[in-house]
């Protein structure tokens, strides 16, 4: 597969509140301002780097973090999946932050969640969190699998890689650009990336911090703030 | 009486004569009187308060010569038991401390040559230090039995006081010293030497508490605030020193002053200075400042190499220790440094002072300078380097104000309550506490005189349980009451972790620097070594170092040469100017403005003086001078209060806040010690804005204060809810709560020296700072971060009688064609504050939409920097290349993926 297949090509333009459509490895993909892409033909949704359980794990080892951040984020998740109904929902790697997450509170409130949506498929690529956390119970339903896991013309990973046929889709980076305006305005905005095959989405989960990526040749990045999904301009191919 | 004959022996035998501040001391601590002895370093304050604790403290114990007790079965002779703990001496400074024990040791050993002769013998008495420094064989040995007098450091004594015996432990305590008093006072860790004074006063009422301190604007409020009470015995010490302040001058003043530039200009003189005198310290106000002078004068004069070194907080504690032994037996001529070598030890050759860049107050001032001239009857003497053409002004502004016995005072923090939090652990860990007790006990001490019932009960449900909503915080509790009602620490894993945690000095995480197969050098701040890749050269030590990988929580290095390098730069450290420094600038500026340049230093900035008041007007005591131009960039004010950067960044917060509420805007904000910056990139109508936007009333509940009160006192209200609504509009509050989450223990800090992260527990303060935000609005330690950033990075009583002042000038605005002398070093200042009530869309947009413009008019190859105002581009030429200096290099530059990543990962 050339490099060309894989760039992103421009879609309509952006504007508040609705998602940027791209074309990617042949295929049209959303990407939505609530940090997730939406692949409307397989009518699949992928989500990365959830960290359920994060304040939870805080807590645990005596750190007073406010509880609410995994409700919130389930609730997050709820909100997308009634509004594009998908069949199958991919989490691309830390969907659990640790161990200690396991509390009877985090657990009810998956179940709970879970029972909302008993038809949807929900695969988890597990990532280097989930390698420590351990797999979510079975009664969650989830099929977990590791990285790469082929689907159609992508490879779902956790860990941002190179792969020899298929389109890389993953997460763990959690990127955020900064941006900066006349008057000395600056901005830090999570964002997707998309470079050489692959795109990294940014972190779903509600406190998640960020890594900060510049722009680059040949490295595409989505800016996520203010309800939209926008474009920075191509810096060009490398000379 | 005994100790009493001995000691004056000892002064016979040496010829020496007691000072009257000596004798004072003796007889306030033999009748039992706490006080405070204000004296300058090296004028014998030591001996004054430390003869007086062995005369009246040794006890005499009536045992007949000649009977030795024996080690059981061996027949060898043992040394008699020595005194139990009895003097607590408290340093601010770890490095401190080996010298402060040296000192005390010497008369101590004069009591050992007498054991053995005398029929009524002086219980022996034995000296000891405890800090995070002492070895931990000499640790465990102090856990089974405490020397006599103990020199410790304030985090070190709450250590103490969280051992499950710490009653046991220290409640033979007769007196408590605290040396350099003034350092501690106006902090978080004079907090907490009030709060465990309070500790050791109700297991010892008649505790005897003695400070030092050097000159201070108020030494009555600062006795008050150590003794926790009123009264107390007041001694001065020795007539201070003669003292020359003066300032070593360009020969020709830069017209546009900047931060950092003028300063390398001066190395010829500095260099001649310092060949001209035996021993020199040269004083700057930054680590990378005194890195980058260290490194030039070695450029300048190679055949120094050896003989001048540098000196400051990030090096590793055995550089520190060589330089400082070096200035003492006088193998060095000059060392550079930080505040670091602001206190306590007494290196007696040094001769001369520099101090680089503004001395930002009288009283700081007054300090270095008496690091030099030791020995009595010599002169001390500063000499300022100023490191831009302002600055020049501050030399003939403090010798005025010196002159007229103007001086700073210093003041306790009110009710920090992370450091109450961090302490009812440390008591809960001491052997439990009943609250009711505990309230007294913690209302005895100045900072938390007035803490109200429920302040108290927020903080106890805070260690219970996260806050007063026990759904808030789930599965969490550090400190409960058991079925007696006193409250204890149930998990020794979180007992453990306080105790690593104890302190209120907040660094930014570190990584240490380290030799690839070789010694520590020192360490850097973690965010700076996340943006160095492999191959990258960077100052520091004084040493030109190339990373080589970054492992282990440690950046490993080899010595590089030749390749341009980056300096290190450590937050902190940006002090403001004083309020007395300032008013005396504006003294001198106002003197200029009326043509009268009496001094070398206004002569010397005549020039640039004249061309401001050509240009512009220059700021005098009954004039607000504003200035305002447009440049690509948008729309600038400058506003010249001087009130030092903290009540400008107030300031200009608020004035920009104002502004915001009749439209959405986005500001700029860059401050320095004269003035401010609010920048805008549409067009701001500054004439008939600023006016209304001095005064208050730009909200409902603002106008609604002050049509309750229409005095001083509604305009007051107003103006507090003005600034409190300003500041949540800004970055300001996040930034201060960093401080506030790892003092309280919402941060873990990670135990010292530990090689790795705690991986699930690393969090940024701004990403708790979101989530408590969000989920607990009502934190009182979110209230308090607001709270101090009021008291303390704004200073809002300062900020108010500058507003005040304000008022009662002229405003005198000037629309300007062209940078000013004053505005030049505002408009450069990379530092910058941003305020905002704009939507997030509307700036994306706007920034999006400059992104596509430039890479229309871009070649695609040329792209790289995101940056797209590029600010020297009007001012001339050359500008550019000059500001690059003292900066770090690789902020503009591309920054290694792999590299990054690699550290990034370390640290997830």
């Amino acid at each position: 597969m050339s490099m060309n297949s894989l760039s992103p090509t421009v879609g309509p333009p952006a504007s508040p509140g609705a998602p940027l459509v791209i074309n990617w490895a042949r295929e049209t993909l959303f990407l939505l301002p609530e940090r997730a892409i939406w692949w409307p033909s397989q009518r699949v949704l992928m989500i990365a780097d959830l960290h359920i359980g994060k304040a939870a794990t805080y807590r645990a080892l005596g750190q007073p973090v406010p509880s609410g951040t995994t409700r919130e984020n389930l609730r997050r998740i709820s909100h997308l999946l009634m509004h594009y109904q998908p069949v199958r929902l991919v989490f691309l790697g830390d969907f659990l932050h640790a161990a200690q997450a396991r509390t009877p509170a985090v657990l009810r409130a998956l179940h709970e969640w879970r029972q909302d949506f008993p038809d949807l498929e929900c695969v988890l690529v597990r990532g280097n969190h989930d390698s420590r956390a351990g797999d979510p119970p079975a009664s969650l339903n989830m099929q977990v699998v590791v990285e790469p896991w082929l689907m159609g013309p992508f490879a779902a990973c956790h860990h941002p890689q190179g792969h020899p046929t298929h389109a890389v889709i993953a997460g763990h980076l959690h990127p955020v650009v900064k941006l900066y305006g006349r008057g000395r305005d600056h901005l830090r905005l999570p964002c997707f990336c998309f470079e050489d095959g692959r795109a990294v989405l940014p972190a779903f989960g509600e406190f998640t911090g960020g890594w900060t990526v510049t722009r680059e040749h040949a490295r595409q990045l989505y800016p996520v703030g203010g309800q939209a999904v926008w474009r920075l301009p191509d810096l060009g191919k490398i000379p | 009486m005994l100790a009493r004959q001995t000691l004056d022996a000892w002064f016979a035998g040496k010829n020496w004569k007691p000072f009257r501040f000596q004798k004072e001391v003796w007889k306030a601590v033999a009748s039992g009187q706490s006080g405070l002895l204000h004296a300058t370093t090296g004028a014998g304050k030591t001996y004054a308060v430390w003869l007086a604790a062995l005369m009246s403290l040794m006890t005499v114990t009536s045992k007949p010569a000649g009977t030795t007790r024996k080690i059981k079965g061996t027949g060898v002779a043992r040394s008699p038991l020595s005194q139990p703990l009895t003097v607590l001496w408290i340093t601010p400074m770890r490095a401190l401390a080996a010298d402060t024990l040296r000192a005390l040791e010497q008369p101590l050993a004069l009591f050992k040559s007498r054991e053995n002769t005398e029929v009524l013998q002086l219980a022996p008495w034995s000296a000891g230090a405890r800090s995070g420094d002492t070895a931990s064989a000499e640790r465990s040995a102090q856990n089974t039995r405490l020397p006599t007098v103990l020199v410790t450091t304030p985090e070190s004594l709450s250590v103490m006081l969280s051992r499950a015996d710490a009653r046991e432990a220290l409640h033979s305590v007769k007196m408590v010293v605290v040396d350099e008093w003034h350092e501690l006072l106006g902090n978080k860790r004079g907090v907490q030497v009030q709060l465990a004074l309070a500790r050791l006063k109700k297991w010892n009422a008649d505790l005897c508490i003695w400070g030092m301190s050097a000159t201070l604007g108020n030494l009555e409020d600062a006795m008050h605030t150590l003794l926790g009470r009123e009264g107390g015995t007041l001694v001065q010490g020795q007539v201070p020193k003669k003292l020359i302040v003066d300032s070593l001058l360009p020969a020709t003043a830069e017209r546009f002053p900047w931060g950092g530039h003028l300063g390398l200009t001066m190395l010829p003189q500095v260099i001649k200075e310092i060949a001209g005198s035996s021993v020199t310290l040269v004083f700057t106000n930054t680590r990378s400042q005194a890195e980058i002078w260290y490194q030039a004068m070695l450029e300048a004069r190679p055949d120094w190499a050896g003989l001048i070194a540098l000196h400051h907080g990030s090096l590793d504690k055995g550089v520190r220790e060589w330089v400082e032994a070096g200035l003492k037996n006088g193998e060095l001529r000059a060392v550079v440094c930080t505040s670091s070598l602001d206190l306590g030890v007494d290196f007696l050759p040094v001769e001369r002072v520099l101090q680089i860049g503004s001395p930002k107050g009288v009283a700081r001032l007054l300090q270095r300078a008496g690091r030099s001239g030791h020995a009595p009857g010599r002169p001390s003497r500063i000499t300022l380097v100023p490191t831009h053409s302002i600055e020049m002004v501050e030399g003939a502004a403090a010798r005025a104000a010196i002159a007229a016995g103007h001086i700073e005072a210093r003041l306790t923090p009110e009710q920090p309550l992370d450091v109450l939090v961090q302490h009812l652990v440390t008591v809960a860990l001491g052997g439990g506490f009943l609250p009711a007790e505990l309230y007294q006990e913690v209302r005895g001490t100045a900072a938390f005189a007035n803490l109200s019932a429920e302040s108290w009960e927020w903080c106890l449900s805070f260690v219970r349980q996260g806050g007063p909503s026990l759904a808030a915080y789930p599965d969490y509790r550090r400190a409960v009451p058991n079925e007696d009602g006193i409250w204890r620490v149930p998990d020794a894993r979180l007992a453990r972790r306080h105790r690593m945690n104890i302190g209120t000095i907040v660094s930014d995480a570190s990584m240490s620097v380290q030799y690839l197969g070789g010694s520590r050098i020192g360490s850097v701040e973690e965010s700076f070594a996340a943006r160095l890749k492999p191959g990258d050269c960077f100052l520091f030590g004084g040493r030109l170092l190339e990373l080589v990988r970054i492992q282990d929580m440690t950046a490993w290095v080899r010595r590089a040469s030749g390749k341009r390098a980056a300096v290190p730069r450590w937050n902190g450290g940006r002090m403001p100017l004083s309020t007395t420094l300032a008013d005396a600038v504006v003294r001198q500026l106002a003197l200029a403005g009326e043509g009268r340049y009496d001094t070398p230093e206004l002569r010397c900035v005549r020039p640039l003086l004249e061309l401001q008041q050509q240009w512009s007007a220059l700021p005098t005591t009954e004039t607000l001078l504003a200035e305002v131009l447009k440049t690509r960039e948008g729309t600038h004010l400058f506003l010249y209060p001087f009130a030092g950067r903290h009540v400008h960044l107030g300031l200009a917060s608020l004035l920009a806040w104002r502004v915001a509420q009749h439209e959405p805007r986005t500001f700029s904000i860059a401050v320095n010690d004269y003035g401010f910056e609010l920048l805008s990139a549409d067009y701001v109508d500054w004439p008939s804005l600023l006016p209304e936007v001095l005064k208050p009333g730009h909200d409902a509940e603002a106008k609604s204060a002050m049509l309750e009160d229409s005095g001083r006192e509604g305009e007051r209200m107003a103006l507090l809810h003005e600034v409190l609504e300003s500041l949540n509009a800004s970055e300001l509050a996040q930034r201060r709560f960093r401080e506030i989450a790892r003092v309280s223990g919402l941060i873990f800090q990670g135990y010292p020296g530990e090689k790795r992260s705690n991986k699930q527990l690393q969090a940024s303060s701004s990403l708790f700072f979101e989530v408590f935000r969000k989920y607990d609005p009502a934190n009182r330690l979110l209230l308090q971060a607001e709270q101090e950033l009021l008291a303390q990075e704004l200073e809002i009583g300062r900020l108010n009688a500058s507003l005040q002042r304000m008022s009662t000038q002229k405003l005198v605005l000037m629309m300007l064609e062209r940078p000013t002398p004053f505005s030049f070093p505002l408009m450069v200042e990379r530092f910058r504050e941003q305020l905002s009530n704009e939507s997030v869309a509307d700036r994306i947009a706007r920034m999006v939409q400059q992104l596509e413009k430039a890479a229309g008019e871009l070649s695609p190859v040329k792209g790289g920097a995101v940056q797209p105002a590029d600010e020297s581009q009007n001012m001339g030429g050359g500008i550019r290349e000059r500001l690059a200096f003292g900066e770090d290099t690789l902020r503009s530059s591309a920054l290694s993926r792999s590299g990054r990543r690699r550290s990034r990962k370390k640290n997830q």
